[in-house]
């Protein structure tokens, strides 16, 4: 559809008809010329030759320039995005939760150009995000275009209620505003209430905006004893959804499909063994780059490895009365259960062979001995021992107990007995237990009792209604030993049959493992688990980063939903870190249902509006040379050879045929080409590949300039000066490195260009490929565009396994010592091709190296940037975080890039220098 | 790519330039030429006849013995010191001829392409200008055709210079070389690009030998007029106020005007020798000096100072 920003311009076409009476009324002026012998010229030819009219064409020609300027002036615009550009005043809405984020950039981009048309129609025009409260300003198109830039999606779904509040009161502010809500589609959020509130708010149009797709999500993890199993959400009618389990790291452990099978919501299960599991950091749909999409797992979550050892000998006929029994129905739901065989004569060492993470003794007394040791030492190296009481502990007297115990324990509602049965007491703020309700209905009728030593309270974790501890735990070395003061069956108290046991033990689970953070400051730890801070936090791409400022720690037991305040993400400290969800575990999501709402939602096309001023004026211009060429040529300036118009033609037919079509070109500099690699042949130099953007290139030509420089004044190592290559036509060979820098909007080459790089890698070459997007990186995100880019160039080319440059690699020591490669970003790790592991046997080597020179570089750091100076020596681009020291450091690591390429392993060789002049010596 | 022969003129009887800021006047031009014409003249007093002489203004011709009944002031008395017998000390014989010159101009004279240097008119009154002063020093007289009488003085060149100047006015107006009563066996130099009827210049010249002179031609050229170095469209305009010819494309006449043009130049040539003037021919892209040494040996031989005729 076409539209025209100043339509009033197109009167001017009125005016053609003047212009072409004009054009041919005037024919082009011949050349003047005074010449005394005209009289002898005059004696030639009688002056038959009348002034020539304008040839039709050239009218033409003349004509159709004319018209393209006053088109161009009249602004036209081809808007295939359909929306109606006016100049009232706009609203746009924009939903920027996690639903939003895997169609993110086509949002912004269909957003954007919603914006031009209404920036070009001269309306005010104000961006909103859902998550927002504050009412919109609405401004130039260019105030709303920064904001959009600048919009990110957030973590959680955001309540719209606020933002429909704004604009209800915009609609109102200025009557006759359109509002344009560019929706994720999600009904959670009250989409209903927002729909509502749009339709009653007066604004003289509503319109909605959905991308083609449906989120899905993940919510409540589970890792219990038998699978890793997640829920799976679908707002759309997806089939499945490949899930992938990850470690800490980002690599994928395992992955499974969960089909949906008609369904909204499925249960998916990894299996995987419980080692394996328990390495999983964090869950992940794949191909859907947002928070709700991830799942993280934590230390709760992780299976323990719980190992059950009784005092008595299990009557298999009568299992209620071993404790053993309550105990391993508690933790079964959550915990991997492991039991000596019968028989075996000492358990306790037999199970500490399989590294249980826990180590519950139910009634064991011990003696000093071997088993007392081994124990000991499981505890001091983080072991939790979780110790119940009975008529042998009572009467035993060893030191794996947080506290001294009385003789005989007491009974409490016996026969024998004045007193009641006690109930238990509410837990305290310090203790681990706080938050699990005080069931009233859990007595106690026996128990061990405690020496009333000092530090006896802080020690304390549960207590019965008259203060006596009933559970009791102390940090030993970097392990914790637990005591219930009861025993593990029914006999002492009901404590063991309630359901408040097994969420006792599950806490405890939770926190073996755990090491403290410092030894004997167990109140302190206590006392931060009263609120966690956050240490790591999702954005709304379902990445984890660091937690931005909103970011506040939450409560223990914190179960709410996720919000600004709260994102996403892990808090905590160490390794004791709590997850907060992106969906709460019973939370879903479904589709809005626009049509219900009486809203009819367009697709948005990202498409942007093409601006005809452009081409128009370019052609205008190619016009108004041809022109001036046509007319020299008519008035003689123009010398031509013979059949010079129609040379004249066909060179311009080549060089229209040139721009559009590279063989032509291609075929022309051959033999210049081999003369350049004559050239370059004779001196070693540095070369860039020539990636078409003339900002980059100009970037790399300058970078590589400066570091021929510092190669000449620092090392023994002159080169020439470097050149821009096109790996589709140049030679290769000459070159020890390539510096590649990747330009995400350039064509993939061909894939004989790839295999010519391919074999120049084979043959020696290094290749440095620099992504230059070290700032735009985000660990476990979506990949960026220039990573995409190389991702999709090293399918063709054989590329050996790769790792992050250790500290010992002998690129890192060929001129300079350097912890790393930095360019204008710090951040970003530089990967080689692997080294061979360190054999194991030998001594610790001070370098290691391959036996030939990495084929391979990747570094995101934009190292020719840093580089890059103009003639003055004066640096071109600004550096992150920056620094003269960085700058340097920059250099240096070029430096080491080339000696790489240049010396190989060399440097590696030389560190035994020392060694072999002392064999020498002997 | 582009054509870059242009041309220029002006009108030599007015202080405005017609085409261009280089271009001036004749009167303002004359200090130039006639330092120019010194020049040249000087080169040839040396490169003609100076070798068989002694030195320069030696003016000295014989001693003869003293006759009786000759005035006593004529005695040399430093040759007849040394000996017995008084000599008188004479002087040449002054048989000077006239040499009557004209430098045409006319505006088609003041006319000069970018592929030489100078304009027609003065590279005309530069020769005419040179020659006269050579005629001078070998005993001759020279004179501006109808501005002046011949003179023999040594400040030749500044009287003709200053005649051709005032009298540039008058002398424009006729592209034909003016009547002027002259003595018998005068010469006559004639210097124009000789753009007339031949027909007409050969009338005239036959007066010219009616009355006994002979002479010389000096066709002064521009070499665009020679080749018509021109492109295109264009359109001639003639100096001389004759209508302008419009030519679709130059080029195309190109060799049909190589061949009138040297018809015309022929019919000149035949003109002239037919009353038995001397025709010489100069280009202004080629050196003055040529030209003037041409003259300079076509009028007065190699020898310089003896004068022989020359049919």
């Amino acid at each position: 559809m076409f539209s025209f920003a100043a339509p009033l311009a197109l009167v001017g076409l009125i005016g053609l008809p003047l212009i072409y009476w004009l054009l041919r009324v005037t024919p082009p002026r011949p050349r003047e010329i005074v010449f005394p012998p005209t009289k002898i010229l005059r004696e030639l030819k009688p002056d038959e030759e009348t002034p020539a009219k304008t040839p039709w064409w050239l009218m033409a020609l003349r004509l159709a320039l004319a018209a393209a300027l006053m088109l161009a002036m009249a602004g036209p615009v081809w808007a295939p995005s359909g929306v109606v550009a006016s100049s009232a005043s706009m609203l746009i809405v924009i939903d920027d939760g996690w639903a939003a984020a895997p169609t993110w950039e086509r949002r912004v981009a269909g957003a954007a150009s919603i914006i031009e048309s209404a920036a070009r129609a001269g309306g005010p025009v104000a961006v909103a995000l859902a998550s927002e409260t504050a009412a919109p300003v609405p401004g130039d198109g260019g105030r709303a275009m920064e904001k959009l830039r600048s919009a990110r999606p957030k973590p959680f779904l955001p309540d719209r209620k606020a933002i429909g509040e704004q604009a209800v009161a915009f609609a109102r502010a200025h009557p006759g505003a359109r509002i344009i809500w560019i929706s994720d589609g999600v009904a959670q959020g009250d989409a209903a209430g927002f729909a509502h509130a749009l339709k009653e708010s007066g604004a003289s149009g509503v319109e909605v905006y959905v991308e083609d797709h449906a989120p899905r999500a993940l919510a409540a993890p589970t890792n219990d004893a038998a699978a890793l199993s997640v829920d799976v959400l679908r707002t759309g009618d997806d089939a499945s959804a490949v899930i992938d389990a990850l470690d800490a790291k980002g690599r994928t452990i395992g992955r499974t499909t969960a089909d949906f099978n008609g369904a909204p919501r499925v249960s998916a299960k990894i299996e995987l063994p419980v080692e394996l599991r328990n390495e999983v950091s964090h869950l992940r749909i794949e191909g859907e780059n947002s928070a709700g999409a991830v799942a993280l797992l934590d230390a709760r979550s992780k299976v323990k490895r719980i190992a059950l050892v009784g005092g008595e000998s299990a009557d298999q006929a009568q299992p209620l009365l071993s404790p053993l029994y309550y105990l391993e129905k508690a933790l079964a739901p959550f915990a991997q259960i492991r039991m000596a065989r019968p028989g075996v004569v000492d358990p306790v060492q037999a199970l500490l062979a399989e590294n249980p993470n826990i180590m519950a003794l139910a009634d064991v007394g011990l003696a000093p001995g071997e088993t007392f040791d081994a124990l000991s030492r499981f505890v001091e190296e983080g072991g939790t021992l979780v110790r119940f009481a009975g008529p042998r502990l009572a009467n035993a007297d060893d030191d794996l107990l947080p506290v001294r115990l009385r003789r005989n324990g007491r009974v409490l509602g016996g026969a024998m007995s004045w007193e009641e049965p006690k109930s238990l007491a509410e837990f305290d703020a310090t203790s681990p237990f706080f938050g699990l309700p005080a069931a009233k209905d859990v007595t106690v009728q026996r128990q061990v009792l405690a020496e009333p030593d000092p530090g006896l309270a802080d020690k304390t974790w549960a207590r019965l209604s008259d203060g006596t501890p009933l559970v009791t735990a102390e940090r030993r070395g970097k392990g914790l030993i637990v005591l219930f003061h009861v025993n593990a069956d029914a006999n002492w108290s009901n404590l063991p049959i309630s359901g408040l046991f097994v969420e006792m033990l599950k806490r405890i689970s939770a926190m073996a493992g755990e090491s403290t953070p410092s030894g004997g400051e167990q109140s302190s730890t206590m006392a931060e688990q009263s609120a966690l801070a956050p240490m790591r936090v999702l954005d709304g791409f379902g990445a984890l980063g660091a937690p931005g400022p909103t970011a506040q720690s939450i409560p223990p037991g914190f179960e709410g939903p996720a919000s600004a305040e709260h994102p996403p993400g892990l808090y905590g400290a160490g390794e004791v870190f709590v997850a907060v969800q992106t969906l709460r575990p019973k939370d879903g999501i479904s589709a809005f249902d626009f049509k219900g709402a009486g809203l009819s939602a367009t697709a948005l096309r990202s498409s942007s509006q093409l601006d005809l001023r452009g081409p128009l004026l370019a052609f205008a211009l190619v016009a108004f040379i041809a022109d001036a060429l046509i007319a020299m040529a008519l008035a003689g300036k123009l010398r031509l050879r013979p059949f010079g118009a129609a040379t004249a033609a066909l060179l311009a037919l080549l060089c229209m045929s040139a721009a559009t079509d590279e063989t032509r070109a291609e075929s022309a500099p051959k033999s210049a080409s081999s003369q350049r690699d004559k050239d370059v042949a004779l001196t070693t130099r540095l070369a860039y590949v020539v990636s078409g953007d003339a900002h980059v290139d100009e970037t790399s030509r300058l970078g590589l300039d400066a570091l021929t420089q510092a190669l000449n004044m620092r090392t023994s190592f002159s080169p020439g000066d470097p050149v821009g290559v096109d790996p589709a036509k140049d030679e290769l060979a000459f070159y020890p490195m390539l510096y590649w820098p990747i330009v995400a909007s350039a064509p993939q080459p061909s894939a004989k260009t790839v295999a010519r790089v391919a074999a120049y890698m084979k043959q020696g070459g290094t290749v440095v490929f620099d992504t230059r997007d070290a700032l735009a990186q985000r660990v476990g995100g979506a990949p960026t565009p220039e990573t995409q880019w190389l991702r999709d160039l090293t399918k063709g080319l054989d590329i050996p396994p790769l790792e992050v440059t250790p500290r010992d690699h002998v690129i890192t020591k060929t001129f300079y010592l350097l912890d790393g490669f930095v360019g204008r970003y710090a951040n970003g790790e530089t990967w080689v091709e692997a080294l061979p592991p360190e054999p194991k046997d030998q001594a610790a080597r001070p370098v290691r190296a391959t036996d030939s020179v990495s084929a391979i570089v990747i570094t995101s750091n934009d190292l020719a940037g840093a580089w890059a100076q103009d003639k003055r020596g004066q640096p071109l681009f600004p550096l992150t975080p920056g620094g003269a020291r960085q700058r340097e450091l920059a250099l240096r690591g070029g430096i080491n890039l080339v000696m790489y390429t240049l010396t190989g392993n060399y440097k590696s060789d030389q560190v035994h220098v020392r060694d072999l002049l002392e064999r020498l010596g002997q | 790519m582009f054509s870059d022969v242009t041309t220029r003129a002006y009108d030599p009887a007015l202080r405005k330039p017609a085409d261009g800021a280089a271009a001036a006047d004749l009167a303002s031009q004359m200090p130039r030429l006639v330092a120019r014409a010194r020049e040249i003249a000087a080169s040839l007093a040396y490169g003609v006849h100076g070798r068989k002489r002694a030195g320069v203004g030696e003016t000295f011709w014989q001693y003869r013995p003293f006759a009786s009944g000759e005035a006593a002031y004529r005695i040399d008395w430093r040759r007849s010191a040394r000996g017995d017998q008084l000599y008188v000390r004479e002087r040449e014989w002054e048989a000077a001829h006239d040499y009557f010159l004209w430098m045409d101009c006319s505006p088609s004279m003041a006319f000069g392409s970018s592929l030489a240097s100078d304009d027609k008119l003065s590279r005309a009154v530069t020769l005419g200008l040179a020659l006269a002063d050579v005629l001078v020093r070998g005993g001759e007289r020279a004179a501006a055709l109808g501005l002046t009488a011949p003179v023999s003085a040594r400040d030749v060149i500044d009287w003709l210079a200053r005649a051709l100047a005032e009298n540039a006015m008058e002398a424009a107006r006729d592209d034909l070389p003016p009547q002027a009563p002259m003595r018998p066996r005068a010469r006559v130099v004639l210097i124009s690009d000789f753009l007339i009827d031949p027909d007409a210049l050969a009338a005239r010249l036959r007066r010219f030998a009616d009355a006994g002179a002979s002479g010389a031609i000096l066709m002064v050229t521009d070499p665009s007029e020679e080749t018509l170095p021109f492109f295109g469209e264009t359109t001639f305009v003639d100096t001389d106020g004759g209508p302008a010819f419009y030519a679709g494309d130059a080029r195309s006449l190109r060799a049909a005007y190589a061949r009138r043009f040297e018809a015309h130049r022929d019919a000149i040539r035949r003109a002239a020798q037919h009353v038995g003037f001397i025709f010489l021919q100069h280009r202004t892209d080629r050196p003055a000096a040529e030209a003037a040494l041409a003259l300079a040996m076509g009028l007065l031989g190699t020898d310089g100072l003896g004068f022989e005729e020359r049919r």
